[in-house]
């Protein structure tokens, strides 16, 4: 165990001597592989935070049934309790004045509000269905647009619909990128250690006639790539960092023209870790299948 | 300890390097091979320490075929072999100390144990002055010693050593072929391939002499 742990510590210290004695090209080899993985990283926030931002949107189905201005009590008591059928999940009242209040506060159109003579808002039900298939939708939006009373009924989910199932592709398209990419990774580790091994020919030969095993032989080639792999990640998150600073101010001055809070999400830690983690394990593996190629042709021709 | 049983090496092209070979050497015993060049003195050596395989017959190191070995187990016999290589094999791009503290690290022995017996055998060569020095500045002779203090440091009860004094002028050899001897002098086996007569007749002992991949006895 303590001779095992040696030769970790020995394949460990070698590996950050390699890197150290040659910092250019080893920081040229983490920022190829930084700016490789930024592209899918970047995709998965951007995707993130249009997630969270769908995520703020009735992403159920939903009807707006708007009521009449001249509707009656018997009329509105009536709506109200046909919603109360079990085919409802769910049923939220919102009054004139109240509409009136939240758009003026949430869209910024207070001066407006203010300035008018009456409230032209109507009362209005915002109804989940329970059974939310197109022709159950279908059926109780007109079924509520012909109760007495309703002025108009809405069917508000088909835009969020969609946006959830662009959003579900555009997730399937990173996972296909990120596959691609974690391809380019391990290449590019790869070319990086055969380079290494072919440098260091002769210490391999030598090490192979007195007695090292393919394991001593690997391991510091490993640890290389498992260095570098992390360095990558690191050179990734620094990209997206410095993407996201150039990005915050124009994405909210956006959101704010259309009254909207929103702001961009940085990277949560366990996806900053699982990026290291990605990057890190792809390069071992690169790595791995180099170094085994490359020593088996070292030694064929020695 | 080493036993070829009608042991044939044919390289790849059809030399034939030894034919039907069927040598015993004992535990302690100094062996010298001699024969011109390409007569299979090498190849011996190669057989023994499985670097090359055998076409036919077996070669057994203390009791394990090692025409058979495992690619994995290769590294575990060559551990406790000594190998002296005509050209050295040293890294240059490090120091003396630290070529010879190489088999201990593949060994997996502790850094500072390591460092101590690289120190010792590096006195016994007489070069623990230079321990710093990097291979490159270091003569012949220095080089020779340094090889020979690698394949030492590990104390391999087996020492195999491919025309130890080839490219050295007489005194140095001398050095070395004393140097042997005090290994000898103290259990090590030693099989040497050389064409140095009178370090031959110095240390005396038993001789191979190959022609042509045949092996006849002799001794000094």
């Amino acid at each position: 165990m303590i001779g095992w742990l040696h030769h970790q510590k020995r394949a460990l210290t070698s590996a950050l001597r390699t890197l150290l004695r040659q910092p250019l090209s080893s920081l040229l080899t983490a920022l190829a592989m930084g700016v490789a993985l930024s592209l899918p990283a970047g995709l998965y926030l951007i995707l993130d935070n249009l997630g969270r931002l769908a995520g703020e949107l009735p992403a159920q189905p939903e009807i707006s049934v708007y009521l009449a201005a001249d509707a009656t009590a018997a009329q509105k008591a009536t709506l109200a309790e046909r919603l109360k059928k079990p085919d409802i999940e769910r049923a939220r009242f919102i009054a004139r004045d109240q509409a009136l209040a939240a758009l003026a506060t949430e869209q910024g159109l207070t001066d407006i509000a203010a300035g008018l003579p009456e409230n032209p808002l109507p009362d209005a039900w915002v109804v989940r269905p329970r059974d939310t298939t197109r022709d159950a939708l279908n059926r109780l939006h007109d079924e509520l647009a012909r109760l007495p009373g309703v002025a108009e009924t809405q069917l508000d989910s088909a835009w969020a619909e969609r946006l959830q199932a662009l959003l579900a592709l555009g997730r399937t398209g990173v996972w296909l990128l990120t596959a691609l990419f974690a391809i380019a990774l391990a290449a590019i580790s790869g070319n990086a250690i055969r380079a290494q091994v072919l440098a260091r020919r002769d210490e391999i030969l030598v090490s192979r006639l007195i007695g090292a095993t393919d394991r001593y032989v690997r391991r510091p080639f490993l640890y290389l790539g498992a260095v570098q792999g992390l360095l990558g990640g690191c050179a990734a998150a620094a990209v997206l960092a410095l993407a996201g600073l150039i990005l915050r101010d124009p994405v909210e001055h956006l959101a704010t023209l259309y009254g909207s809070a929103w702001r961009l999400h940085p990277p949560s830690a366990p996806e900053l870790l699982a990026l290291f983690a990605f990057t890190t394990v792809f390069s071992w593996l690169g790595a791995w299948v180099s170094v085994t190629r490359t020593l088996r042709r070292v030694e064929a021709g020695a | 300890m080493i036993s070829f049983s009608q042991v044939t090496k044919r390289y790849p092209g059809g030399h034939e390097a030894l034919s039907g070979i069927d040598i015993t050497i004992a535990q302690g015993e100094l062996v010298f091979l001699t024969g011109h060049s390409g007569a299979g003195k090498s190849t011996f050596l190669k057989l023994i320490a499985a670097i090359e395989r055998p076409t036919r017959g077996v070669v057994a190191v203390s009791g394990q075929n090692v025409g058979r070995l495992s690619r994995r187990a290769v590294p575990y016999l060559r551990r406790n072999i000594g190998l002296v290589f005509q050209d050295h094999k040293l890294l240059f791009d490090r120091s003396a100390i630290e070529n010879v503290v190489l088999p201990l690290d593949i060994a997996g022995v502790e850094r500072r144990e390591s460092l101590k017996r690289a120190r010792a055998v590096l006195d016994k060569v007489g070069l623990l002055a230079r321990e710093k020095a990097n291979p490159v500045s270091l003569s012949g002779g220095e080089q020779q010693r340094l090889c020979i203090a690698r394949a030492l440091v590990a104390r391999p009860a087996l020492l195999l050593a491919d025309e130890p004094t080839g490219n050295l002028d007489a005194g140095y050899a001398a050095d070395i072929m004393s140097m042997f001897r005090d290994f000898h002098q103290v259990g090590t086996t030693l099989v040497i391939a050389t064409h140095d007569e009178r370090a031959i007749a110095a240390l005396g002992g038993r001789i191979l002499h190959f022609d042509h991949g045949r092996v006849a006895e002799g001794s000094a």
